[in-house]
């Protein structure tokens, strides 16, 4: 009884954690909280686990339900990587935007008649030449 | 008219540790007229220094990508009016001649994206591993957007103003070949492929794609498509 109670606080997290994010990754969310329902109902109808699990060739109930919290953690994980890959969305951005802003304030710096063709300058943050 | 056009060519380069080859590239480049960028993507030697040949030099302040690098050259190429942008790699594969022709058939063909093949000129020489790898990402790309290319992942790419600002990448690594093309049959803008020479040698083969890296490419082209 312990146990299923902690299960399914558990997954009752994973559930409100995947509904939070259904904006960002809807595809996510929506496995997440799959895999949270199917959790929770097996840990409380252990039955039908032990049913579906020999169905699709598991063994035992609880095996399932141990399968189905791995497939959380996964799909968790992949969330993770996809929330990644939006901050280095965001780092890009700025670093363009950092590099570009650079770019102008030499470019305002120097008056035209004084860009040369200047190795020296341009390893100090890039090199500007007009034809 | 040819003349007029090529002042407002700019050619975007994205070079990360180039600087034993990149000087030789701009001067290729630059020597036909065309303005040149080169958006250094962090590099740890001196490829900033080594390009000072170019018109514009952007240092981006770490190592993003190519696809970031290209954006970003991209974005300034716009700002200062381009009406012709040519992507380019810094390696040296690519030959600055071939840059006249694609911009020549962006005008004949009134199209808005004028794509390299190496396939559509005389034989290669490559190797076979290489080669396969090639045929397969370009039957991938073919059936992911529908576009009928010989050569999908060929760096040398001219586009209009309007063509580049279709663009978006945000594929920051190799990955963004294919977004580009993603995003051409997303736009529905007029395309055309051109033949192109690819010069292979010890050190652009070097810096080429393996296998693992188009699975990479895969599994970014995968996860691009689980968030917004």
């Amino acid at each position: 009884m312990i146990a299923q109670v902690v299960l399914s606080l558990l997954l009752i997290a994973v559930a409100i954690y995947a509904g939070n994010e259904r904006r960002r990754s809807p595809v996510v969310a929506a496995l997440s909280i799959i895999a949270a329902m199917a959790g929770f109902y097996f840990t409380w109808v252990p039955d039908h686990a032990t049913r579906v699990a020999s169905l699709v060739g598991v063994g035992r109930g609880v095996d399932l339900v141990l399968y189905i919290w791995v497939c959380i953690n996964l799909i968790v994980l992949l969330n993770l990587h996809l929330k990644l890959r939006t901050q280095m969305e965001l780092i890009t951005i700025l670093a363009r935007a950092t590099a570009l802003a650079d770019l102008r304030s030499r470019s305002m710096e120097k008056p035209e008649s004084s860009r040369v063709l200047d190795p020296a300058a341009a390893a100090q943050g890039g090199g500007e030449r007009l034809r | 008219m040819e003349r007029n056009l090529s002042s407002q060519v700019w050619v975007v380069i994205a070079a990360y540790n180039e600087a034993s080859v990149i000087h030789r590239v701009i001067s290729d480049v630059a020597c036909r007229g065309y303005s040149v960028i080169v958006v250094d993507d962090g590099s740890s030697d001196h490829t900033a220094a080594a390009a000072f040949a170019a018109d514009r030099v952007i240092c981006h302040p770490i190592n993003l990508g190519q696809g970031a690098a290209l954006q970003t050259g991209m974005d300034y190429a716009l700002e200062q009016g381009a009406k012709v942008i040519v992507t380019f790699d810094a390696d040296g594969q690519h030959r600055a001649a071939d840059i006249a022709r694609l911009v020549r058939a962006l005008e004949i063909a009134q199209a808005d994206f004028a794509l390299g093949s190496r396939f559509l000129g005389g034989p290669i020489d490559l190797p076979r591993s290489r080669l396969w790898l090639l045929k397969a990402a370009t039957l991938f790309t073919q059936l992911s957007t529908g576009l009928r290319l010989s050569d999908t992942h060929n760096g040398l790419r001219a586009m209009t103003c309007r063509g580049a600002g279709a663009i978006r990448l945000r594929q920051n690594r190799m990955a963004h070949a294919s977004e580009i093309l993603s995003q051409i049959a997303t736009s529905g803008l007029k395309y055309v492929e051109v033949p192109v020479n690819i010069e292979y040698n010890i050190y652009s083969l070097a810096k080429g794609q393996r296998l693992g890296d188009a699975l990479m490419i895969l599994l970014d082209l995968f996860a691009r498509r689980l968030y917004r």
